[in-house]
This record gives C-alpha cells, sequence and structure tokens, in this order.
C-alpha cells in the first residue's frame, strides 16, 4: 500500500518535472533570434516537409468531411423543410470545429510523429550531441526551425480544409442534391461571422499548431535514444497532441461561443 | 536547385492560404470591401422579441437592408430595446414606417421587416420607430384560442 | 610529464541517476600529445568525454580546458570554446540530409563568413586528408563505416580546433580501416599539433599510438603513464585489463547469490 503511495508521489514528480523541461526546452528554442539569412532557408525547408507534404491528406479529408456534412444535413434539414440552411450548417460546423479540430488531428499524426522520430532519431545517432560540440544549438539550429514551421503551417491546412470543405458540401447538396444555389450561399453569408466564427476558428488552429508542434518535438527531443524509446515517443505525440486538441477545443470553444 | 523548388512550392502552400483566407472572408462570411462601417442606428422597442438576436436580418419588402446590433432591455418600460444597424445608403425610411417581426416560413428564423409607412419625411440616425408589432408567438396564440378570449 | 597541460580535472565527481560514476578523477591531459583513456565498458568513459566537452556538469570538481573552467562557463563563452573543439562521436553522428561535402562545409557556414569557392577549397583539403576527396557527393547512407568515421574526422578538424576527442574511433571496425584510423590519428596529431584525447577498449592499438595512457574502473584511475610504463604496472588490475585475462580482481562472475540456493540444492529452498 506504502508503495503504492510512494510510486504515485514519483509519478507526479516525474510528471511535473517533465512539464518543466518542456518549458525550459521551449524557452531555449525560442529565445534567440536567428539571422534571416541562416533561419529563412531552414524554415523554408521545415514548411516545406510539414505544411505541403501534409497538404494532400487534408485536402482529401477535407472534401469527404465537405460532402458527408452536405449528406447528412440535407437529410435532416429536409424534413423540416429548410434544406437551403444546409450552407450556413456546413459552413458553421468546417470553421469553428471541424476545420480546426480534424487538421489538427491530421497534423499530429501526419506531420508530428514525423518530426518526433525524425529528432528522435538525430538524438539516437548523436547528431544533435555533435552539433553541440561544433558551437551550434540544437534548439536554435533544429528545433526553432521546426517549432515556426508548425505554428505557421497548422493556421493555413486548417483554413484550406475549411474551405475544401465547404466547396465539398457544396458539390454533394448543390449538385447533386438540388439545393438552389443562391439560398445555399445566402443562407451561409448571413449567419457566418468573419470575426466571429473565421477568426475565432484562426486563433483555435494557431493554439492547436503551437501545442501539437511543441509536443512532437519535446517529444523527439526528450525521447530515450533506443529504437523502443522512439516509438514510444512518437505515440506519446499522437497520443497527448489528440488529447490535448480535443481538451483546449472544449476549452477555447467555451470561451469563444459559450455567452450565446 | 532543390532548395529553389522548395522555395517556391513553400511560396505557394502559402499563397493557398491566403487565398482561402479570402474565400472564407468573402464567399462565406458575406464580408464585402464596401460595407464595413457604412450604416447608421435606428432603435426598435418591441414587448416580445422572440427569436431575434444579435447579427438578425433587418429586411425591406424582402430585401436585406441592415442587421441587429443588439438586443437589451429598457429598465423602466420594461420592453425590448432593439438596436438595428440600417445600410447607410437606405436613407429614406419614411418616419411613420413600423418594424415588425416575422418569421421566415414557418419554423424559419426570424428577421426584423419594415413596413414602410406614408410619411414625406425620413427617419434620421438616432431616430426610433414609432410603431412595432411584436413576434407572433405561436404558443401564446393557441392558449387564447383555446381559453376563448 | 614533459609538456604543459591543456586539459586539467580535478576531484571530479559525477554521478547519474544516484549511480556514481566518477569518484574524484584528477587527471592531466598534456597540450599536442595523443592521451588515450582506457578502461571496460561502462566505466563512463563516453561520459568523460561529454563532461570535458561541457555537456555533462560534474556534481563538484574543476575541469580546465585551455585555462578556462568549463563547468563554470556562460553558455556563449562555452559555444565559443566549442569551437576550439573537434569531435568525433563512436557512429560518427553525420547529418544524413547533407551530402559528405556538405557535412564537412557544415561548421565553416556556421562560424565563419568565408566565400563560397573557398569553403569549397577547405572542405576538399580537409576530405584529402582522410583521403575521401572522390567521395565528396555521396550521401551519409552510401558511405560504409570507416567511411563515415572518416568524413566525420574531416567535420571535426574543419574549423582547425585545438583539442580533438575520439570516442571508440576503433569500436566495430575491420582491420584496414583500422589501420587507417590509426595512422589519420597519428598523422593529424604530428601535422597540426592537436591535442588528441582518445577513449577506448582496444589495448594494442591505442597503446600504438598514444605518448601517454591512463586506465579507468570504478570511477577511480586506477593506473597511468606511458605505455612502456603501463606495460610494467604492478596493479593486477591494470595487467589483467591490458592482457584481456578473462578472470582476475574485475570477475567473472557478476554478483549473485549462492549457486547452491539458486538451483534449489541447499536445504530450505522448497
Amino acid at each position: 500500500m506504502m508503495d503504492r503511495i510512494a510510486a504515485l508521489g514519483r509519478l507526479g514528480f516525474n510528471v511535473v518535472a517533465t512539464v518543466g523541461r518542456a518549458g525550459y526546452f521551449l524557452g531555449g528554442a525560442l529565445a534567440g533570434v536567428p539571422k534571416p539569412a541562416v533561419g529563412f532557408p531552414l524554415l523554408v525547408r521545415q514548411l516545406y516537409s510539414v505544411g505541403v507534404l501534409s497538404l494532400a491528406i487534408v485536402v482529401v479529408s477535407g472534401l469527404f468531411i465537405g460532402m458527408v456534412l452536405g449528406l447528412q444535413g440535407y437529410t435532416i434539414l429536409s424534413d423540416y423543410g429548410s434544406e437551403a440552411a444546409v450552407g450556413q450548417m456546413i459552413a458553421l460546423t468546417l470553421v469553428r470545429e471541424l476545420g480546426p479540430v480534424v487538421t489538427a488531428l491530421l497534423f499530429a499524426g501526419r506531420a508530428g510523429s514525423a518530426l518526433t522520430a525524425e529528432i528522435g532519431l538525430m538524438k539516437a545517432t548523436e547528431q544533435l550531441s555533435s552539433m553541440e560540440m561544433m558551437g551550434v544549438d540544437p534548439l536554435r539550429r533544429v528545433i526553432a526551425p521546426r517549432l515556426w514551421a508548425g505554428f505557421i503551417a497548422m493556421p493555413i491546412l486548417a483554413v484550406i480544409f475549411s474551405v475544401v470543405g465547404i466547396w465539398g458540401g457544396m458539390l454533394v447538396s448543390v449538385d447533386w442534391l438540388g439545393v438552389f444555389e443562391g439560398a445555399f450561399w445566402g443562407n451561409m453569408q448571413s449567419s457566418v461571422s468573419f470575426v466571429d466564427d473565421v477568426l475565432n476558428g484562426v486563433v483555435k488552429t494557431v493554439v492547436f499548431g503551437f501545442v501539437c508542434t511543441w509536443i512532437a518535438v519535446f517529444q523527439g527531443y526528450d525521447c530515450v535514444p533506443t529504437s523502443a524509446g522512439i516509438s514510444s515517443a512518437t505515440t506519446k505525440t499522437v497520443v497527448y497532441s489528440s488529447l490535448a486538441v480535443l481538451g483546449l477545443d472544449f476549452v477555447l470553444t467555451a470561451v469563444m461561443f459559450g455567452d450565446f | 536547385m532543390a532548395q529553389r523548388t522548395t522555395e517556391i512550392i513553400t511560396g505557394l502552400f502559402m499563397i493557398a492560404g491566403l487565398a482561402a483566407v479570402l474565400v472564407l472572408a468573402l464567399q462565406v462570411s458575406g464580408l464585402s470591401p464596401k460595407s464595413a462601417g457604412d450604416t447608421y442606428t435606428l432603435y426598435a422597442n418591441f414587448n416580445d422579441v422572440g427569436g431575434i438576436a444579435p447579427r438578425g436580418k433587418v429586411a425591406m419588402a424582402g430585401v436585406k437592408v441592415g442587421s441587429v446590433r443588439s438586443v437589451t432591455l429598457d429598465k423602466e418600460t420594461f420592453q425590448a430595446r432593439v438596436e438595428l444597424a440600417i445600410d447607410a445608403d437606405v436613407d429614406n425610411i419614411p418616419a411613420d414606417s413600423s418594424a415588425v417581426i416575422r418569421t421566415s416560413g414557418i419554423l424559419g428564423d426570424q428577421y426584423i421587416d419594415i413596413s414602410i409607412g406614408g410619411d414625406m419625411e425620413s427617419l434620421s440616425p438616432g431616430d426610433s420607430f414609432y410603431s412595432t408589432q411584436s413576434a407572433m408567438n405561436l404558443e401564446r396564440l393557441i392558449t387564447n384560442f383555446a381559453s376563448g378570449k | 610529464m614533459a609538456s604543459e597541460a591543456y586539459i586539467t580535472l580535478t576531484d571530479v565527481v559525477f554521478s547519474r541517476s544516484g549511480r556514481r560514476i566518477f569518484d574524484g578523477v584528477t587527471l592531466d591531459i598534456p597540450r599536442g600529445k595523443i592521451t588515450a583513456i582506457m578502461g571496460p565498458s561502462g566505466t563512463g568513459k563516453t561520459t568523460l568525454l561529454r563532461l570535458i566537452g561541457g555537456q555533462l556538469k560534474p556534481d563538484s570538481g574543476t575541469i580546465m580546458v585551455a585555462g578556462e573552467n568549463v563547468p563554470r562557463l556562460r553558455r556563449k563563452a562555452l559555444y565559443t570554446l566549442r569551437e576550439k573543439m573537434g569531435m568525433l562521436f563512436q557512429s560518427g553522428a553525420l547529418f544524413t540530409d547533407l551530402s559528405a561535402f556538405e557535412n564537412v562545409a557544415f561548421p565553416l557556414r556556421v562560424h565563419t563568413s568565408l566565400p563560397e569557392d573557398m569553403i569549397r577549397d577547405i572542405v576538399l583539403m580537409k576530405l584529402e586528408a582522410v583521403g575521401l576527396r572522390g567521395a565528396r557527393d555521396l550521401m551519409p547512407s552510401e558511405l560504409s563505416g570507416g567511411m563515415t568515421r572518416r568524413v566525420a574526422l574531416a567535420r571535426s578538424i574543419a574549423l582547425d580546433p585545438e583539442l580533438i576527442m575520439y570516442d571508440e574511433p576503433f569500436a566495430g571496425q575491420d582491420p584496414i580501416a583500422m589501420g587507417v584510423l590509426v595512422k589519420l590519428i597519428r598523422d593529424l596529431n604530428s601535422s597540426m599539433g592537436l591535442t588528441s584525447v582518445l577513449v577506448s577498449h582496444d589495448v594494442p592499438e591505442s597503446l600504438s599510438i598514444c605518448h601517454y595512457a591512463c586506465i579507468i574502473a570504478d570511477g577511480h584511475i586506477i593506473g597511468e603513464g606511458t605505455p612502456a610504463e603501463l606495460r610494467q604496472h604492478p596493479s593486477e588490475r591494470v595487467q589483467q585489463f591490458l592482457q584481456g585475462q578473462p578472470d582476475g580482481p574485475v570477475p567473472f562472475n557478476y554478483p549473485a547469490p549462492d549457486a547452491g540456493s539458486d538451483w534449489g540444492l541447499t536445504g530450505g529452498a522448497r
């Protein structure tokens, strides 16, 4: 019994220590402003591997989710004779919730796990240590560009997701199911507010992008440098990012849309 | 050369993101560059606003001419005071017009319709509508009918 | 010792996850010579190099490198000092996304603002020194183990350091690759006047090239001196290590309970 309590206490301390390391790590990575001539090409390369390479999965998922929303929305709304409201439903769902959340989950699975594995492997093969011994801080050289790339890529991906989703929804409801196109867009435009819906959605994605990338690079940097350690760190990245995104989504939704 | 290709593709990616934001702004949320801020304020007092909420539609003859900015309770008259933002180019609403709460379809959204009066004078910014007609409350209607009043 | 010390460790104590790895190590590493640090696996030889490089901090004691106390240095001063150090990691630690040429060019690009044609000349010179000028365009995955280490060696001497540390340079190498590395280490030391620290458990190779050697076991230095002095060392443990005898003061058996009780031969076990 005492052993159990002691183990619980140790676990608590470990968690707090990990959070502390993660904070220290973030500070170290974001502290120095790099020389633009050095930092910019590094950032571009990371934006490419984190953002551009995730684009395909985001576009395909967005298209299908939009189409499903169109189908489901039409079926339910046509019972009340208000199938014209399907545009409003698709747009609000995507812009406020599904765009940020699904993109973040896809991002954690596609880009986050890749980041963790890459950095973990760099640690295991002593590339990070050797960089340090060459007088180059790996936090600034390796980690910082990846963090920034994640912050920047995630909102872009989410916005593209929403647009593709709305287009997919239009495809299904207007072109296939025959909802009047004017009503589709008109209802959407009268109910979606740029500041309250679109910008709040973008704020969400910025937060999610920050959290997902932070978790991913930290798990890679903090992993046990063996093959088992890297695989467990990759799993942790996906699990922790997904949980953090869903939990934060509730908090952010309550703050942004909760009062009406 | 590989770096150059990467840069171009990444640039396209960023431009696609910007374009997507533009689509969301213009096409989805109907934000049009001209109408921003070009409104003036009118007030209308209702006994019952029903489902009217901020950002709701204000229409004349079925055409959208503005939106609801806020709904508050007037603590002296116990009426709902609705602040309306009317497009600036609709500046000739006759002074004896009335604001009516209507429903689009039987279960659709409620909106405020402005019924045109015949006065030569028009409402100026900050004015209140002289006469209003509250939301038709289906439940109350049935109750009244059933109790025979 | 003839020459002055480049690195001085005084009473260094270091422990990790509750285990004491160094318990008061005092050591002088002379300038311009090759010093071999030997010892059984798991005695923290690599840890010693990381302490010298400032990647780890000791619990107590001082580590002076080129007149600077490494554990006390601020971040910036430490990174400046590291530009004078080169380290060859056991795995080579080449950046896998860069070609051999770019790997060697990396420290030059980061720390200097030399024009591109000059960087090219220096890189080719360094690659020539390890005999791999022709392999400049290969990616690390296309290099053999020995070649990887030679490219890594070229990279660690790219900035003409004063000190170079070799972490197990001979481990897992075929005899030819080993011979090449021995020759390279010796040549670099004599031609560039480098201070070299070599961590290894390959006794014959290490003793054949070093000017000075010390043996670490159980957190202490159990023997030090020139190779000739070590071969005559009176300590049984030193002799056991140098000659590779399976049993001796370092026992063959890992500490275990009495054999009889494990196999249930003595009474009371059932």
